[in-house]
């Protein structure tokens, strides 16, 4: 490659009169600026384009969600709660809520949202006259436009895969780690069966114990299950382990 | 009583250079303007009066001679110092416009292109708590900024608009004018010292550094203008650039160093270095706040002007255009010219940065004041041999 | 060279003059954010200087410690905000070493472009920064202007405009958008004639090149000593840059100039940078030349796993400013035991003082522009 600049400069400055040439640069410019428009916009009346994978505020798909905290655990700044509202049909759901206040516009709740019912929203203008009002409920996150290049998927390629010679193919993160259960810790508690938001697991009796009392195993659907690891977090036994698929 | 009509007591048609005490050797636009607004005005106070008081005594001391002047006077005095403030505010607005354009953006867009957030900035610093700093020297510290904007309101004042407009048609008017001017750098150099403030300090200092450097060439420049025409009397100077030859085509070198002493005088970019944002916040101007401030920014736009206006006298032939002269406005004319050499000093400040204090000294004396010299000795010679 | 250095203890000699502190910040015009210059004046030379920094401590290297390793990756963005991929992709490296993961070519190939651009970025900021540090606005708002094209690039590839949480352990966030690549060519050919521009405004401006030349300089040695590193150790005579000596990523399989100058001056350091800006827009041709190549289906982000082996990594890179390093030691978690990272910025101010030694008040501003000052990666 090639040196560009520092070929031409130093330069004997006495030949282009001291101060000659940038006085002249700022003319050229200044005679174009005058006769075009200048480049800067004028900001609340005119915007800047913006792709659609811009990451304004974080947007909900109410319907599509399934309320199983993934956007909770992953956002780094701590600024989304899960609350119990009414569905469209008056059942209680629980769905995220976001304080923008404190969000810092990562994408991560978008991107490990594994039902892609969070989106990112073009929005950017979020300014509010109190703090109160900077809480995002889960209706009010919803964005009117959401297309489909709001949606950010968390595409993967397994290394085995690369190994294997079959590099394109792209799976997504929640299709893969599924939990496992160690059958010696589990006491049965049913716990986890509460916990998923998807219901793909059911407690299925495994004969009885000593006593004569039946043995509750969970079951995993993994065709439903979205590998949230809601389930794994409240194992109060640790029976439960989420098994990587490398 | 007989009824008076209001003709009686407004002569539109008198001629202010009739009255005994009329202040000025020629005619003035500005006081003949004065002179018929208190003919107006007065006349109607006058005529007022005498219908409720029939044959009163106020009413003809009124319209008397001396109260005629003395009033005249008075609205020629608020006339000049409108249309230097005014023809300041301009030049604030330019500035912005100007400058926006050359760095790529728009400048000011509040109202009227921008012209109106001149007036906004300047109530905005009137609106502002008046602070005065617990350690300062107070009274230096007041009235040096007193004294600054007073002499550079003055100063604007005095520089003449045209034959007809002017405030002193002295001599050496060209003299006090300068003499005023260069007045400021000691006063930025004792508030510098009151503020107990070390950018301050520093900043004054950097003035009077300032001032040494570029003073001298710029006086001798002065004087060669004076020699090529003859007189220190604005006036004359101006005709004999008009009858002969603007002074920036034979003096093109001097014309250069003054355009860079005017600039320095102005204490503009590139030789703004007693207020150099960049190493000493505001320099002198640091522990100034409010309305101080914003009248000390009015008083730097006002010295600017004056520069302008200086440059436009002694090297581009004043008010008068080739082969026009005088014309039916002189005032407008020098103005633009005025204007123009703003707009190179704006585009002087888009293009350079701020040089430093030695770097100062050393253009100063080692350029400028030779260059000044042989643009002397070039005028003594064209001089002597009869070409200009 | 060192004409207009007036030696310090020849002033002493002569006269015997009181000397003055002036505290330049942590409101200043000249200090880019929060940090304290202390300045010992003698009239207007300066006979000794100070750095103060901390006022951003914001325990950083503690507060990843709670972390999982994909949350830190948000954070590791506001590092340095005018140039925020490169940190990020430090970190992403230093968790893939650990790992003893390799990833994809096109996600290399994409981090060097996304790097390149943030080097552009940085370096539009430093320069717009010398302009106001000189006294002229235009060089700054030009700048500005020239780096926004450059933010716009950052939105049309990861959706942000600064903070742009790109990079990820075992590649990058998404792949490149529709028709990035022209954009970015694009954004670089035009940048290039407008570099020229802003150019021609400081160095054929006699006033800018006095203001800069021989003044502070350093000799090798004292580089060396101090630790200095990056573009102002280049412009001391000493060549070194990682990206080809301790090639990370593919770097190696990139062809680009080191620019290198002896002078040691402060103009030195300056033209460094500058001739940096062009060997970026050339890596970035190249770069995104070989993304185009490899194909678009190619893989650009791998699954890793969550939790780390116990063990420690470390690795460095070439950031704008200077040679940044992360030192990671893991116990086996999915959280870092310790983080450590080494700023060049921490170790470029605290040459403040032999940098600004014998000079006067009005280049302190001048000279310590030079070393682009970044606080929230000095402070942490």
């Amino acid at each position: 490659m090639t040196i560009k600049y520092l070929d031409k400069y130093p330069k004997n400055l006495a030949k282009s009169l001291w101060v000659m040439k940038p006085v002249w640069t700022v003319f050229k410019l200044f005679g174009k600026t005058v006769t075009h428009r200048s480049m800067t916009i004028l900001y609340p009346y005119e915007k800047e384009w913006i792709p659609e994978n811009y990451r304004g505020r974080p947007g909900l798909r109410f319907d599509k969600c399934v309320g199983c905290g993934m956007c909770v655990r992953m956002c780094p700044t701590a600024c989304i709660k899960l609350i119990e509202v009414d569905d469209d049909a008056g059942n209680k759901v629980m769905r995220p809520q976001v304080n923008v206040g404190r969000c810092a516009m990562c994408g991560y709740c978008a991107e490990y949202c594994p039902v892609d019912a969070m989106t990112v929203t073009p929005e950017y203008e979020l300014a509010e006259y109190t703090r109160y009002d900077l809480l995002y409920g889960p209706r009010r996150l919803n964005y009117e436009g959401t297309t489909e290049g709001m949606e950010v998927h968390l595409e993967l390629t397994l290394p085995s895969d690369i190994q294997n010679g079959n590099p394109e193919r792209r799976v997504r993160l929640a299709d893969l780690d599924k939990p496992e259960l160690t059958d010696s810790k589990c006491i049965g508690c049913k716990k986890c069966a509460k916990v998923c938001p998807v219901g793909a697991v059911k407690m299925v009796e495994k004969g009885v114990n000593d006593k004569g009392k039946p043995i509750v195993r969970p079951e995993f659907d993994n065709a439903k299950c979205i590998g949230c690891s809601n389930c794994i977090i409240d194992c109060p036994k640790n029976a439960l382990e989420l098994k990587e698929v490398l | 009583m007989a009824y008076s009509s209001i003709l009686d007591w407004i002569d539109f048609f008198k001629d202010p250079m009739d009255s005994p005490y009329y202040p000025f050797d020629t005619y003035n636009l500005a006081y003949d303007i004065g002179f018929k607004l208190h003919e107006i005005i007065g006349g109607t106070i006058a005529w007022l009066i005498n219908l409720l008081f029939p044959g009163n005594g106020v009413s003809e001391w009124l319209m008397c001679d001396y109260v005629s002047a003395i009033m005249a006077l008075l609205i020629f005095m608020i006339l000049i110092f409108l249309v230097a403030f005014v023809s300041v505010l301009i030049v604030l607005w330019l500035e912005r416009k100007l400058l926006g354009r050359m760095m790529d953006r728009r400048g000011t867009m509040i109202g009227m292109k921008g012209f109106l957030q001149c007036v906004a900035d300047g109530l905005k610093t009137f609106m502002k708590e008046n602070t005065i700093p617990k350690k300062v020297d107070k009274m230096t510290y007041i009235w040096c900024v007193s004294l600054i904007v007073g002499l550079s309101v003055l100063v604007a004042c005095m520089v003449p608009l045209s034959s007809r407009w002017y405030v002193v048609d002295y001599q050496t008017g060209l003299l006090i004018i300068m003499a005023f001017f260069a007045l400021a750098p000691f006063l930025i150099l004792v508030s510098g010292w009151a503020q107990n403030n070390k950018y301050s300090l520093i900043g004054g200092m950097r003035a009077a550094e300032l001032m040494i450097s570029y003073e001298v060439p710029m006086l001798i420049l002065i004087c060669t203008a004076a020699l090529a025409a003859g007189s220190f009397n604005i006036g004359d100077i101006v005709y004999y650039q008009n009858d002969h030859l603007w002074f920036f085509i034979p003096q093109i070198l001097g014309f250069i160093v003054f355009f860079f002493c005017a600039t320095a005088e102005a204490e503009r970019v590139p030789f703004d270095i007693a207020e150099a944002e960049a190493e000493l916040v505001e320099g002198w101007q640091t522990e100034y706040a409010g309305m101080k401030w914003g009248l000390i920014m009015l008083a730097d736009y006002l010295r600017g002007t004056v520069s302008c206006g200086m440059v436009v006298i002694l090297y581009l032939g004043g008010w008068t255009l080739p082969f026009i002269g005088d014309g039916p406005i002189p005032e407008i004319v020098f103005l633009l010219k005025a204007y123009f050499v703003f707009f190179l000093m704006v585009l002087l400040r888009a293009a350079m940065a701020r040089v430093r204090t030695d770097q100062i000294l050393n253009i100063g004396w080692k350029v400028f004041m030779p260059l000044s010299v042989i643009n002397l000795a070039i005028v003594i010679v064209l001089k002597v041999g009869g070409l200009i | 060279m060192a004409d207009s250095i007036v030696p310090v203890k020849e002033i002493e000699e002569k006269m015997d003059t009181d000397k003055m502190w002036v505290i330049m910040g942590p409101q200043h015009p000249f200090s880019h954010g929060l940090w304290t210059l202390k300045v010992q004046l003698d009239g207007e030379f300066v006979t000794d200087a100070d750095p103060i920094v901390g006022y951003l401590h914001r325990g950083w290297e503690k507060e990843t410690e709670n972390r999982t390793y994909p949350k830190i990756i948000p954070m590791a963005d506001r590092l340095c905000y005018a140039a925020s991929m490169t940190y990020t992709h430090l970190y992403c490296m230093t968790v893939e070493k650990a790992l003893g993961i390799d990833i994809p070519e096109k996600a290399k190939y994409i981090r060097i472009v996304a790097d390149e651009v943030c080097r552009i970025q940085s370096h539009l900021m430093w320069l717009a920064a010398v302009g106001t540090d000189m006294g002229n606005l235009t060089v700054f708002l030009w700048c500005m202007r020239e780096r926004e094209f450059f933010l716009d690039l950052n939105v049309k590839l990861t959706g942000a405009r600064m903070t742009t949480n790109y990079p990820r352990i075992g590649g990058v966030r998404n792949d490149t958008t529709e028709l990035f690549d022209r954009d970015i060519l694009r954004t670089v050919d035009r940048f290039e004639k407008a570099l020229w521009d802003i150019i021609a405004l400081i160095d054929d401006s006699s006033i800018f090149v006095s203001r800069m030349k021989g003044i502070s300089y350093l000799s090798r040695e004292q580089v060396a000593n101090m630790g200095l590193t990056g573009p102002a150790m280049r412009g001391c005579g000493v060549d070194f840059d990682i990206r080809r000596d301790d090639p990370y990523d593919n770097y190696d399989k990139i062809d680009f100039e080191v620019p290198v100058l002896t002078e040691g001056d402060s103009y030195a350091r300056y033209m460094i940078r500058v001739e940096e800006m062009f060997q970026s827009v050339e890596i970035i041709r190249q770069a995104v030349a070989k993304v185009k190549a490899i194909g678009k289906n190619a893989p650009y982000r791998m699954k890793v796993p969550s939790k780390v082996p116990k063990g420690t990594a470390f690795m460095r890179m070439e950031d704008p400013r200077g040679e940044s390093l992360m030192y990671l030691v893991s116990d086996g978690t999915d959280k870092p035991w310790r983080l450590k990272v080494r700023s060049p910025i921490f170790t470029n101010v605290s040459t403040s003082k032999a940098m600004c030694m014998g000079c006067r008040i009005a280049d302190v501003p001048a000279i310590l522009a030079q070393i682009d000052m970044c606080l929230g990666e000095t402070d942490r």
